[in-house]
């Protein structure tokens, strides 16, 4: 075993990073050492809109604003499990002392947790643990990680959608994510027709597309997110680490004038939910949630959270405020 | 459950070690929990579609055996309609809302179906069949119906073969389970040696040609002919190494319980002819085709058009039973009709020339040229592109602009396992390797063993045949 592991460390690892989708594990294993300040997030911090000037990435521009030196380490579509394992992978040497995780408010409930994405992630994570590269590698061919089929991981999302209690007021009658976006879709609760009198189809999808991203309440006993951040807390406390929270701004605007406020309501209530509980463990908590105003999204067809530079900068400044408190 | 998981390899020496420390009438209830579980890892749910299945057909087959004329008919009647309802409303069912859907409005019907979300129960066309011959034989008066519902279960469930075969038929495994099986040595290291040979087949084999037969079928018209032709040949290698390979671990899980399967492979890819083929390829089912529909369509006792509609109305549903697409259909009959062109020429040809070594060698070489090419309406998603990849193949590739990207670990792969295949010729990897000498075997294991740690791809490819 041994041996296989030397043959394997010095000949294929690099290659299975790259095939597994792992290699900020090499961008981390070299960053850490040069850099104050660690910016993890998915692609909120490098998407660009068609017309922006200025085309630096948010951890760019805190890097621009701080004194110290930011640098990210970023990948589309990941989460907290991800920053976790990776976080995990900072040695007692490294120059960094500051971490800033983004999390989106999406990656907290079922739509993104059970995602199709998920699989490839689990399998990058695999890379990210503590153990020998070999013993990756066997985990990765005896599929050792959270392996579903996309149609798995469909039924239990539906299963979430249909049962996961989501809190609102008693007197709206549809209780759950599959009854309301039913409803929406149907076109019986929003009026949403073109001026010739056709059903708008990009208005109703976006709307449930809002609505099963966005509409849950999130159980801190129980969900996956919230776990592994609590894990985020306590590596940094080990490591001696100052824990930064960016969470990330959504399109509120959008969110109220297509689906109204009984959505944003359960929304802002999970942000209430995680600056509390997170300022209570010690972690700056920047709250981004409402900062970003409609126009400054780079998409209107779908729910992201990709930014115009306006938008980037109003984050990038709050972090980097935050930053500064001592 | 996948064979080839950590998950399985815990399990299935926990399942081992606990089978012979139980007392053999106990036995069964672990057989029964263990497949169970390792179905319900799958999906939970499903495991009661597995259970429905074998109420039916235990209660059916004990009420044929003691039913005379008309009635044991009907109770017959009852198990393949219970069996082949479930089959098809789990896999065809959206498949037929389809059809409707596309021809309804050329009849004037403006009603649409909305398909239904269905996830099709990991080896359901498997467990279906193997329960359903069951029954047959039962009315058949070939087999006596079991009277102890946990034997039949575990004939049913029995975790080796329950999602990809071998089909097994209840005279064998059902007689297997019933024999209070001691550990031996022999059973347990000829069971790790298939095990082992598996999983480098699946795994080392099968997993590294899969990523770019997977390129190549998603934009044919990009590649070259001679492109086309090396995604075709990996392909059919892929196919092959995927279900031997799980035949082959499920072989040696069953052997460590002192249980012996049936061979599902033969060396298909040796065959001298499409009728050589099918006898070599996926066995029990073939088998099971030609003792339940073959035979009672009339067998070869039919006269000759008769005969052949027969032949390729077998090799239709049983492509048809592969999956609920035109394709398959399409695959089934064209092998029914090479199957048909084989018997002809063989029948006209003198003997003579059969004996030459050199037909021998042309038969093996146009057989494999044929089954590479029928394969393509297999992989393909759909008629139109395995129509492409059929015209690519020939075009001269003005349109193409870019050739596969081999690396040298399928290459190398490929090599041990074309030079295993063709030392244990008319062999098995187990029976071959027991009869050589320790220091070659333990090469073979370091070499394998090797190959699993450092060459095993790591894209996480299902086996193929767990969608039938």
């Amino acid at each position: 075993m041994p041996l296989s592991n030397l043959i394997y460390e010095k000949y294929f690892y690099r290659q299975d990073l790259k095939d597994s989708d792992a290699e900020m594990l090499l961008q981390l294993d070299s960053l850490q050492y040069i850099s104050d300040a660690l910016y993890f997030a998915e692609s909120s911090n490098a998407t660009l809109a068609n017309d922006d000037t200025c085309v630096l990435t948010i951890a760019q521009m805190i890097d621009s604003l701080s004194t110290d030196n930011v640098v990210a380490i970023d990948h589309g579509a990941i989460h907290a499990k991800t920053y976790k394992s990776l976080i995990e992978n900072i040695k007692e040497d490294a120059k960094v002392k500051t971490l800033i995780v983004t999390l989106n408010m999406r990656s907290f409930g079922a739509n993104w947790i059970h995602s199709k994405m998920e699989t490839a992630l689990m399998k990058a994570n695999v890379m990210y643990e503590q153990i020998p590269p070999i013993a990756k590698r066997i985990k990765l061919a005896f599929n050792g990680f959270d392996n579903q089929n996309d149609q798995m991981r469909g039924r239990v999302m539906e299963d979430h959608w249909r049962h996961d209690y989501i809190h609102l007021p008693d007197s709206f009658p549809y209780k759950n994510v599959r009854a309301w976006d039913d409803a929406v879709g149907g076109g019986n609760v929003l009026n949403f027709k073109t001026a010739n009198g056709d059903w708008d189809m990009p208005r109703i999808e976006l709307s449930t597309s809002y609505i099963k991203t966005y509409a849950f309440t999130i159980d801190p006993s129980s969900n996956p997110r919230i776990k592994d951040f609590d894990e985020i807390v306590e590596i940094a406390r080990r490591k001696k680490l100052k824990l930064i929270y960016n969470l990330l701004a959504e399109n509120m605007e959008y969110a109220d004038s297509l689906v109204g406020e009984t959505l944003t309501n359960v929304m802002k209530e999970n942000a209430q939910m995680l600056v509390k509980r997170y300022t209570e463990k010690g972690v700056l908590v920047i709250d981004n949630l409402s900062a970003v105003p409609g126009k400054d999204f780079t998409e209107k067809r779908w729910t992201s959270e990709h930014y115009t530079q306006r938008g980037r900068w109003t984050i990038a400044r709050n972090v980097a405020i935050g930053m500064s408190i001592k | 459950m996948l064979f080839n998981s950590l998950h399985f390899i815990f399990f299935l020496p926990i399942v081992i070690l606990l089978y012979y420390l139980l007392a053999h009438k106990y036995r069964w209830i672990l057989l029964f929990i263990a497949s169970s579980y390792f179905y319900s890892v799958f999906y939970l749910p499903y495991v009661f579609i597995l259970y429905a299945v074998i109420i039916i057909d235990y209660v059916c087959g004990l009420l044929i055996e003691n039913s005379e004329g008309r009635r044991r008919w009907w109770w017959l009647v009852i198990s393949i309609i219970s069996n082949i309802g479930l089959l098809s409303y789990f896999k065809y069912s959206n498949f037929f809302i389809d059809i409707f859907n596309e021809t309804a409005p050329l009849v004037h019907i403006s009603k649409h179906i909305r398909n239904l979300d269905i996830i099709l129960p990991i080896g359901l066309s498997f467990h279906t069949f193997q329960s359903l011959s069951y029954t047959i034989e039962v009315y058949r008066k070939k087999q006596k119906a079991e009277k102890h519902i946990g034997y039949f279960a575990n004939y049913v469930l029995f975790f080796p073969q329950m999602v990809a075969g071998p089909i097994e038929r209840y005279e064998r495994l059902g007689k297997e389970l019933r024999i209070s099986q001691q550990f031996t040595y022999g059973n347990f290291s000829h069971g790790l040696r298939l095990i082992l040979y598996g999983l480098f087949v699946k795994m080392c084999i099968a997993d590294n040609l899969a990523p770019m037969v997977d390129e190549l079928y998603q934009a044919p018209e990009s590649y070259y002919s001679l492109s086309v032709w090396m995604a075709m040949i990996a392909f059919a290698i892929q196919i092959y190494a995927d279900f031997y390979g799980y035949s082959t671990v499920a072989l040696g899980a069953a052997r460590m319980l002192g249980i012996h399967l049936m061979d599902n492979f033969k060396q298909p890819y040796f065959a001298k002819g499409v009728q050589d083929f099918w006898k070599r390829w996926h066995i029990s089912l073939s088998t099971w085709f030609r003792d339940y529909v073959f035979f009672s369509l009339g067998g070869s006792r039919v006269k000759t058009f008769r005969w052949i509609i027969n032949v390729l109305f077998l090799f239709a549903v049983s492509g048809f039973w592969h999956g609920a697409n035109y394709t398959f259909i399409i695959w089934g009959l064209l092998h029914g009709i090479a199957y048909l062109l084989d018997k002809g020429i063989s029948s006209i040809l003198p003997s003579r020339i059969k004996q030459l070594k050199v037909y021998s060698i042309i038969s093996m070489l146009v057989t494999f040229l044929l089954v590479v090419i029928i394969w393509v309406f297999f992989r393909a998603k759909d008629l139109t592109s395995s129509l492409a990849i059929m015209k690519q193949s020939i075009s001269y590739g003005f349109e193409a602009n870019k050739h596969l990207q081999v690396s040298w670990i399928p290459i190398a792969m490929l090599g041990i396992f074309v030079l295993l295949e063709a030392a244990i010729i008319n062999s098995r990897f187990d029976n071959w390797l027991a009869s050589k000498q320790i220091s070659f075997r333990w090469t073979i294991y370091s070499v394998l063993v090797m190959c699993l740690l450092l060459f095993s791809g790591i894209k996480s490819i299902p086996f193929i045949y767990f969608q039938f």
